[in-house]
């Protein structure tokens, strides 16, 4: 099968080059390789500083959404989609990219300070510099507002005393947009700050959380690290409402889309090879899923197209990452019926099928319910601010 | 649909004592240890060796499963109603052991009276075997993957995987279609010719491919698997949907007590509906699969035909134990991932437990099959 992604009539002729433009850079030996060592790495190692990163950034396509002079190409949402989806496609490692460019990347690009966005985005769209997010902790995720993570005030700043768990590729990062409590109200929500954290400081240590997925989390013990003004990020105890603001803005399903139709594309591709899609048994859900995803990428870029046009739509952004999401676990599910047992087989076995994909995503599974905001905090949007419920 | 009698006599059971006994041995305090038995670092591949704790340990529940009589046999072997508790208990504890696999060994050997001395040393705990009937792993155990013997039936050439505990067994017991029939050869796994290496899977455990060449086939020889071995097989079935409908309840359990520790917008996980809910289906789901198994299990011990009632209960429970390992994990929140996390160890064995006796899909076709074929039966009755 080449690829399930048709030309979409949405996009202009110019996007539509682009689009071609980057595919076919993902499609060049290099990056198919880059990938395919990727599927085999060590249980030891994991995707990072990986060269794709540059390769894409020295084209200014990791963050094309974003003015020139911080490294984009000054391009809009639609180009960020764009490469976002092709990446995902190509099977590249997003973690990275998700963290440093969508999250902590917009975040500086909308409340951050010039010299905030001077210092990092450039060496951000280049690829070369990672930037972690620090929101979770042991006793708090889908609640933020129960965050304990303290800035004690110290002179004209502040230190940072607290334990981050369940963050990505802080090992690697060389910052972290982290959010603290600055002032203790009694109004969970108020009084939370965000703050540019450099990793690399002798208060921070940094230990990972092995997980049943290929990466592993990462625990990080902030001990005393100063920070001052210039570390802040948008206002002062206003962190609650920029971390709702923007990762709704942020959320179009576009990436988990696109994941979960490299997957089913996947199975697909076993059950020709195999026979099994000639068997109604395994074609019908086949079948059934491939809808699903066609109608969550409809939706996906309905989002996208929203933000194009400044008229972003929360309720069914939710929706989008809500549907996108739902269909991983049938689509692993039927992934096991087609290749049964050998289905299970990890890349670190000679005989597992396609360099064990399967099994690493089938262990990857429930991370897209629980990551960027649960299927119930999406449902709660949904409920509560889509339908008056709740 | 009628229902054919298979064994001419009723096995006799008391399931209510056997579970009695056996929640002594997998009791709540011990299952979580029991869980970790064995487990194999990620990608440790054929260099994994089991520490030598967990191997003892293992045996220890061996011999304990032995001592309580679970593998004496009556005439016709142990009842499957007996079996079924013994099994929902192992699968919530999610022991890995070759016992599952030897009952059904000793009920496939039935077939043939030249086995009847090997039954009794499985009965007594002296002798183990490993099920061998996949020659890879699209291979559905209702259709045993083909078998070279040579002319005299002395040697086996080919190879079988996902044999569970291969190195530690005393016999592999090979099923496979030999010319127009399934045969049964037993063969011993350090015999001279048999080659082994250990699979990596998901749920790092103990599965082995197992390579012929010219192995020699353990006395007695090898023997028709006959008109038993689709019964034998669909009893298996019950059994391992109680095991799975175990796990199931294995992994609802730890949510549920996950669900009242943990502490969101206030009050505990547990006073939320949503998530309540979810649990609450899963337990009804559960209990009525197991239900499923236990009413098959009598039947098959009455002597009845219970290939469809093995095969559904076998995928139903297939179907629950996936999901409710998988919002296991889910309701755990991201800790569910992590490896210390028993959630997410539900979870990868579900993957592989769920398609052990036949996948899903393959269960339901056979259960189409055997549907379609009763009411062409009845019709013709
Ligand atoms: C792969 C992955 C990557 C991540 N990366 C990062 C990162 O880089 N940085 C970072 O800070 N965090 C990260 N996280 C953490 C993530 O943000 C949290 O996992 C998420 O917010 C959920 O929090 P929790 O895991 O503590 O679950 P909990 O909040 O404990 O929730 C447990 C379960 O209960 C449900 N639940 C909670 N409250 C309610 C309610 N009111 N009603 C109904 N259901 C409810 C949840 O949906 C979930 O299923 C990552 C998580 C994953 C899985």
């Amino acid at each position: 099968m080449s690829t399930t992604i048709e030309r979409d009539p949405r996009l202009t002729v110019a996007q539509e080059r682009f689009r071609d433009d980057v595919r076919s850079m993902l499609a060049e030996d290099r990056v198919r390789r880059a990938v395919d060592d990727v599927a085999v790495y060590r249980p030891d190692q994991e995707a990072a500083h990986l060269d794709v990163y540059r390769w894409l950034g020295a084209r200014g396509w990791l963050a094309p959404g974003w003015p020139v002079e911080y490294g984009g190409l000054g391009l809009g949402p639609v180009e960020s989609a764009i490469v976002t989806e092709e990446m995902a496609l190509a099977g590249v490692p997003d973690d990275v990219h998700v963290l440093s460019v969508d999250i902590v990347g917009s975040f500086l690009l909308l409340e951050g300070t010039e010299e905030q966005r001077r210092r990092h985005l450039p060496a951000i769209a280049r690829g070369e510099r990672i930037a972690t997010v620090l929101f979770t902790e042991p006793d708090c995720g889908s609640d933020l507002s129960a965050l304990t993570t303290r800035a004690e005030p110290d002179g004209d700043g502040w230190r940072l005393y607290g334990s981050k768990i369940f963050n990505m590729k802080s090992r690697f990062g060389d910052v972290a947009l982290c959010a603290a409590r600055t002032t203790d109200s009694g109004v969970g929500m108020h009084g939370i700050t965000l703050f540019l954290l450099p990793l690399r400081s002798a208060g921070v240590h940094i230990e990972p959380v092995p997980s049943m997925a290929n990466d592993r989390f990462d625990l990080v013990v902030i001990d005393g690290v100063r920070v001052t003004r210039a570390d802040v990020v948008g206002r002062v105890d206003d962190g609650w409402r920029s971390i709702n603001d923007l990762l709704q803005l942020e959320r179009t399903g576009i990436d988990f889309h696109a994941k979960a139709r490299r997957l089913l594309d996947l199975v697909i591709r076993r059950a020709a090879q195999t026979g099994r899609l000639d068997d109604p048994a395994y074609a019908l859900p086949l079948a059934e899923l491939d809808a699903r995803l066609t109608a969550g990428r409809a939706l996906s870029w309905q989002m996208v197209q929203n933000l194009a046009e400044a008229r972003p739509d929360p309720v069914a952004s939710a929706m989008a990452k809500w549907y996108v999401t739902e269909q991983f676990r049938p689509i692993l599910h039927t992934a096991m019926e087609v290749d049964g047992l050998d289905g299970a087989l990890s890349a670190w076995d000679a005989d597992a099928p396609g360099l064990g994909r399967l099994e690493a995503q089938y262990r990857l599974g429930p991370v897209h319910r629980l990551a960027s905001g649960t299927s119930e905090v999406m449902l709660y949007l949904i409920a509560t601010n889509g339908l008056g419920l709740l | 649909m009628t229902v054919t009698s298979i064994a001419p006599e009723t096995v006799r059971s008391d399931p209510e004592r056997t579970r009695r006994r056996a929640e002594e041995l997998f009791d709540p305090d011990l299952s979580p240890v029991l869980r970790r038995l064995g487990q194999r670092p990620r990608g440790a591949a054929d260099a994994a060796t089991l520490h030598p704790d967990d191997a003892a340990a293992r045996a220890d529940v061996a011999d304990m499963l032995v001592e309580l009589g679970f593998l004496a046999a009556g005439e016709a072997g142990p009842a499957v109603a007996d079996l079924v508790e013994v099994a929902e208990l192992i699968g919530s504890a999610l022991y890995q052991s070759p016992f599952l696999d030897t009952v059904t060994a000793a009920d496939l050997l039935a077939a043939d009276p030249r086995y009847d001395a090997l039954r009794t040393e499985i009965a007594a705990g002296e002798r183990t075997v490993a099920l061998a009937w996949r020659e890879d792993g699209r291979g559905e155990p209702h259709h045993p993957a083909p078998l070279r013997l040579d002319a005299a039936g002395r040697t086996v050439t080919g190879v079988r995987r996902f044999v569970a505990f291969a190195p530690d067994v005393d016999l592999l017991l090979v099923v496979g279609r030999a010319g127009v029939e399934d045969r049964l050869v037993l063969i011993a796994p350090d015999a001279p010719g048999v080659r082994l290496r250990r699979q990596d899977d998901i749920g790092r455990g103990d599965l082995y491919e197992v390579t012929f060449d010219a192995a020699a086939v353990a006395a007695p020889g090898s023997g028709p698997a006959g008109e038993r071995y689709p019964q034998a097989l669909a009893r298996a079935r019950i059994r391992h949907a109680a095991y799975l409908a175990g796990l199931a309840s294995g992994a609802i359990e730890l949510s549920a007590q996950r669900l009242r520790d943990r502490t969101a917008f206030g009050r505990p996980l547990a006073s939320m509906q949503a998530l309540a809910f979810r649990l609450a289906a899963l337990a009804a789901e559960t209990t009525a699969v197991l239900a499923f198994a236990r009413e098959a299990a009598q039947r098959a011990d009455r002597g009845a035909d219970v290939r469809l009632a093995g095969a559904q209960a076998a995928f139903l429970a297939a179907d629950v134990a996936r999901t409710a390992s998988a919002e296991a994990v889910h309701l755990h929140g991201a800790s569910g991932m992590t490896e210390g996390c028993d959630a997410q160890v539900f979870y990868r064995r579900a993957a592989v437990d769920a398609s052990w006796l036949g996948t899903p899909t393959g269960l339901r076709i056979e259960a189409a099959r055997l549907l379609a074929a009763g009411y062409a039966a009845e019709k013709r009755d």
